[in-house]
């Protein structure tokens, strides 16, 4: 029995991936281990499906409770990766090794990993701290370390810190990026690594003793390597991290390992394949195995030959896109201070330092802008992996990928603008779906204002994150299709909501959501809750939304019945408390005050029903002789019953003498005027009653009380349009009455203006 | 000693650039007198195999000296961009004597440079008397340098009328110099090249033609990036220059440099130091290259009319000076910043009196 071969590798590391690739083709093994969940064993043949598109990643979930999950990542580019493809397409069978996920996820989430990560990147528990590490081709479980316990010793953190600086680099990466990944030959690299990774954990044992957990995972590697030698494989290669790769070299004696794994809880988990993105790939994302620039790997894997130029190419290619020059004279003298750069630092090849500071000084001329500009482009080079279709899911899932595929709404990991006309059949149910979604907690897209009027259009903003795969297995807890868990989920909320205001947006998002076995018990819920309300504000505020889709609601072609009848209930509440809610406010309290009244007037206004405006009306009139009432309120409630013929001008004109006469508080005064005549002066204009008495009020006004009130005045007349105001100055320059306006309009000849009425009548469609 | 005010770079450097060149085992373009690493070296510093010790020309940025030598070695040109006094004419001159020995290839860019300062003059005398030929012919700084082989330099490229800076074109990308006259042409040898310097500052200059443009690679001089940078710079210059004018004064204190850096830093930066108040920023660049020369106009002071060690009084006259560039706005902005920052500070009263007392 031979001993098994074994690879240590950088998790995400093109050239560890192209490494490995030769070492299996010159091996010719008959059995491939590689790193990674045990759990997922059955999944792995559907690595070598032609759905199967990286990068993807293994989602490990407990179906008790789905967001407690772990991913493992797999790009393209990743060693693991492309053994298994190896695997798979030579008929060579493909093992996972490591310390199942049944084990070791449940109780590192118990401990301090449940909530250390989820505050950290707002993703699923133990996604950074579980979800295999090694940057730096040491698997060090970086993540996770800092979590449990962050005064561990410097080795183990960055062990290739200590021969980077050794051999004078500044950082581990850069060093292990030109020494191991931009490397050609293969084997001896293996062994090499090796050596290198069996003296730093010599030197790290040194200083304290590994981690409980590492010690489990890698008890649990060397036990599974047993196994497969007690088979009877001769040819075993091995894909690990680096760091693992001495612990499988030296294996210490069985006993040890199997006591150290006897007794271990185990967990039932569910596993599945899930699209990702190479933004979730980086560092930035929060991705402890994270690398800094995906796309570069990307590139660099794509293009084995020459990846100077073509990486140069394709900065060329971006910043024209951004109408920026780039010839293609300048593309070649980059590549050249590239390769120069790289010689002159000693490095057999242009790494991504020299590739981008040739960029700089060639094709943008030192100035660091257009290059920022193409950054994300460029090094993360955003992609969303796919996976095949039979892959085990949730019949939610299937349900929602159903619908994505009849709506034509593919999932991309891009931002996208969809604007839709919900006049239409597709965009309507498109705008249900998203609606839908987003009560589940799915949310892919969001709702943007959208330019021009018409209730008919939608604008939303689509992206796609691989972490909402997780978010459908747990809304998958509330129902099989996508309409029965919202559904189910609408009205579970209501049940829980007590707060008017979110009683009102679960309504409209319902409603929007198209959800009719859910409505009823949302909107029961609601009329529960205004019954119970005495918070008239809060009333008011929720009445403007449902007026809306009560007289908008055919577009939608929801049924407006069922709102009808809330908005009953809550026009008449809020009639019957408005005047009692308006009592005793102060300045800003009633400011607050009048945009709600004018709000709720306009959702009455909207509505048409007679009877509604009638109870609206005689509020408003209550509030109009209300006395001790605030100016503002006063006034315009007036104004407002001017407006809908409520009052007569000769009775307003009474009302506003009443306001504004001498024994009334000038600022109480000044306040019913702006309330009055809130944003148009025209009715001064017209009106020269109105006019004449606001006239002999400013008139009338005492010399001392006249500077205080001028602030008031003034912030009521400012608001008017500029030719409004001219006219009112123009008619007071006149001195008072309207006169010349009136005798122009009496000159008209009668007979001869009938004449041309026809014509303007089929103008204006009248006839 | 020489009797000269300031020697080119390869004759005060004569015995660095000689052992580099003795020591210098790597493969050197043709016609460059040190490698590419070796002349790195020369700029950067470091200490040699044998011992002998090089003292850095440039303190800041490996990266961009690195970028400077690899374009020069691919046979493209240099522009070196900055604002003033961020050392694009001292590296430019260093980086000549280093690859060709000899730095004195030199184009002064003004906006009267004709294109005689570029291609080639007459000699008048000569063309009258024998008419056109090579005789008659007076090389430009360029020609000189394309014929031996060595790098030309054009000092502040932006303020050479357009027309006149487009005839490097030709030169830079075919490498030949036409000369219609005699109907023949100045082919450049191997070595060959050319770094020019502009600031990106100045207004009104004349920006480069996109295809002049493309025929350099650009490299961005930036001031110093920490304080500890700039006082070394400030420290190395100003004790250097020192020993050159022959000055009877005591080299200054380590705290007197970091107290003038420390203004300059603030006043470029528009903050001060801890950020924690912010500040009007003067009109001029207060560049490293003025903070030098306020030390050394302090210490001149201090050798000839003080008690020959540097005092904040000798300072405070060439500060003033090198802040208010602009009688107007400036001196409001260094009022500001004497009665808000300098008098607060512990320690520093005795240059706020000695900045008082200036008119």
């Amino acid at each position: 029995m031979s001993d098994p071969v074994i690879l240590g590798i950088r998790h995400h590391g093109p050239g560890s991936a192209r490494s490995v690739l030769r070492a299996l083709a010159e091996l010719q093994p008959d059995l491939i281990l590689v790193e990674g969940p045990p759990d997922a064993q059955e999944l792995l043949p559907l690595a070598a499906d032609a759905g199967m598109k990286p990068p993807v990643a293994l989602l490990i979930y407990d179906p008790a409770e789905p967001r407690r999950a772990v991913y493992y990542p797999f790009a393209e580019f990743s060693p693991e990766w492309q053994a298994i493809r190896y695997g798979l397409a030579n008929g060579v069978p493909v093992r996972f090794m490591d310390l199942p996920q049944a084990v070791s996820l449940v109780p590192a989430a118990e401990t301090a990993a449940e909530t250390a990560p989820e505050v950290e990147t707002g993703e699923p528990v133990d996604c950074t701290a579980e979800a295999e590490t090694a940057e730096t081709g040491a698997d060090t479980d970086e993540a996770e370390t800092q979590i449990v316990e962050s005064a561990l010793p410097d080795i183990r953190r960055d062990p290739l810190r200590w021969v980077a600086e050794a051999a004078g680099y500044g950082d581990g990466e850069r060093w292990w990026e030109h020494l191991v990944e931009q490397r050609q030959d293969s084997r001896e690299l293996f062994q090499a690594i090796l050596e290198l990774m069996t003296a730093l954990r010599a030197e790290a044992d040194a200083q304290s003793l590994p981690e409980e957990r590492d010690q489990q995972r890698e008890a649990a590697m060397r036990t599974q390597l047993r196994a497969a030698q007690k088979e009877g494989h001769e040819r075993i290669a091995v894909v690990c991290g680096a760091w693992h790769a001495p612990a499988l070299a030296n294996p210490p004696p069985a006993r040890e390992d199997n006591a150290r794994l006897k007794g271990l809880p185990k967990h039932k988990l569910a596993v599945t394949w899930t699209p990702w993105t190479h933004g979730r790939l980086t560092h930035a994302s929060g991705y402890g195995a994270g690398v800094a620039a995906p796309g570069f790997y990307q590139h660099l894997w794509e293009s084995a030959g020459e990846p100077t130029n073509r990486w140069l190419a394709r900065i060329a290619q971006l910043l024209r896109d951004h109408d920026l020059a780039a010839s293609t004279a300048s593309v070649i003298e980059a590549a050249r201070l590239a390769e120069a750069l790289a010689a002159l630092r000693d490095r057999p090849r242009a790494t991504l330092e020299e590739l981008n500071e040739a960029a700089l000084a060639v094709l943008c001329h030192g100035d660091a802008t257009p290059l920022r500009l193409i950054e994300e482009p460029l090094l993360i080079g955003e992609r969303l992996g796919e996976v095949p279709e039979h892959t085990p899911t949730l019949p939610l899932q299937q349900d929602l990928q159903r619908q994505q595929k009849r709506l034509r709404l593919p999932p991309e990991a891009g931002q996208r603008l969809l604007e839709l006309d919900l006049r239409k059949p597709t965009d309507l149910e498109r705008s249900q779906l998203l609606h839908r979604l987003n009560l589940l907690g799915i949310v892919w897209g969001r709702t943007e204002a959208a330019s021009g009027k018409g209730t008919f259009k939608e604008n939303w903003r689509l992206q796609w994150q691989p972490e909402l795969a997780v978010a459908v297995i747990e809304a998958n807890l509330w129902g099989n299709t996508v309409l029965d868990a919202a559904s189910a989920r609408a009205r579970d909320l209501a049940q829980r909501s007590e707060q008017l205001g979110s009683l009102t947006e679960l309504v409209e998002q319902t409603l929007l959501a198209e959800l009719p076995d859910a409505i009823g018990a949302v909107m029961e819920r609601l009329q529960n809750v205004a019954a119970l309300t005495s918070d008239i504000p809060h009333l008011m505020d929720s009445l403007p939304p449902l007026a809306r889709v009560l007289r908008y609601g055919n577009v939608r072609q929801t049924d407006a019945g069922l709102v009808g009848h809330v908005v009953d209930g809550l026009a008449t509440r809020i009639a019957i408390g408005l005047p009692a809610a308006c009592s005793a406010l102060d300045d800003e309290a009633a400011r607050a005050m009048f945009g709600k009244v004018q709000a709720t007037n306009a959702a009455i206004g909207l509505l048409q029903n007679p009877d509604q405006t009638a109870l609206w009306q005689g509020a408003l009139l209550k509030l109009a002789d209300q006395t001790g009432l605030h100016g503002l309120l006063a006034g315009h409630a007036c104004r407002l019953l001017f407006d809908q013929g409520v009052l007569p001008p000769p009775e307003t004109a009474r009302r506003m003498g009443l306001a504004l006469s001498l024994a009334s508080e000038p600022a109480q005064a000044a306040a019913w005027l702006e309330g009055f005549l809130h944003g148009s002066g025209l009715l001064l204009l017209h009106n020269d009653v109105l006019w004449g008495i606001l006239d002999q009020w400013v008139a009338g006004l005492a010399a001392e009380a006249f500077p205080p009130l001028l602030p008031l005045l003034r912030r009521t007349f400012a608001h008017f349009p500029a030719p409004e105001r001219r006219q009112l100055g123009e008619r007071v320059k006149r001195g008072g009455a309207g006169r010349g306006r009136a005798a122009v309009e009496a000159d008209v000849d009668a007979a001869r203006a009938d004449l041309v009425l026809p014509l303007a009548a089929r103008l204006l469609g009248l006839a | 000693m020489s009797n000269l005010l300031r020697e080119h770079a390869e004759q005060q450097f004569a015995e660095e650039l000689h052992v580099l060149a003795e020591t210098d085992q790597r493969p050197r373009p043709p016609n460059w007198h040190l490698s590419p690493w070796a002349a790195a070296t020369y700029l950067l510093g470091g200490t040699l195999p044998n011992g002998f010790a090089i003292t850095p020309k440039y303190i800041g940025s490996r990266r961009l000296i690195e970028i400077a030598i690899a374009t020069l070695a691919t046979d493209r040109a240099l522009l070196l961009l900055g604002v003033p006094g961020t050392a694009k004419t001292w590296v430019s001159e260093h980086l000549a004597a280093a690859i060709s020995g000899d730095s004195t290839a030199l184009v002064q860019g003004t906006a009267g440079t004709g294109e005689e300062a570029i291609r080639y003059g007459w000699n008048y005398a000569r063309l009258l008397a024998d008419g056109p030929s090579l005789a008659a012919l007076v090389p430009s700084p360029i020609m000189r340098a394309m014929r031996d082989g060595s790098i030309a330099r054009v000092e502040e490229l932006t303020r050479i009328p357009s027309d006149v800076q487009d005839s490097l074109i030709t030169i830079l990308s075919e490498k030949t110099l036409p000369i219609p006259e005699l109907d023949t042409e100045v082919q450049a040898t191997k070595g060959f090249n050319v770094i020019a310097t502009a600031n990106d500052r100045d207004r009104g200059v004349n920006e480069l033609s996109s295809a002049l443009k493309r025929r350099f690679n650009t490299v961005v001089l930036p001031t110093p990036e920490t304080l500890e940078e700039e006082v070394g710079i400030v420290q190395q210059r100003v004790a250097a220059l020192g020993r050159a004018l022959e000055l009877p004064a005591e080299a200054p204190a380590l705290e007197e440099i970091r107290r003038l850096v420390t203004i300059f830093r603030e006043l470029r930066a528009g903050t001060t130091l801890d950020g924690k108040a912010k500040l009007k920023s003067p009109s001029g660049s207060l560049s490293v290259a003025e903070a030098i020369s306020v030390l050394n106009n302090g210490l001149a002071l201090a050798a000839h009319f003080g008690d020959g060690r540097l005092q904040a009084a000798d300072m405070a006259a060439g500060l003033v000076g090198a802040v208010v560039k602009d009688p107007v706005q400036d001196i409001i902005v260094w009022r500001e910043y004497l009665e808000t920052i300098i008098k607060e500070r512990d320690g520093w009263k005795d240059l706020y009196r000695a900045c008082r007392e200036l008119p």
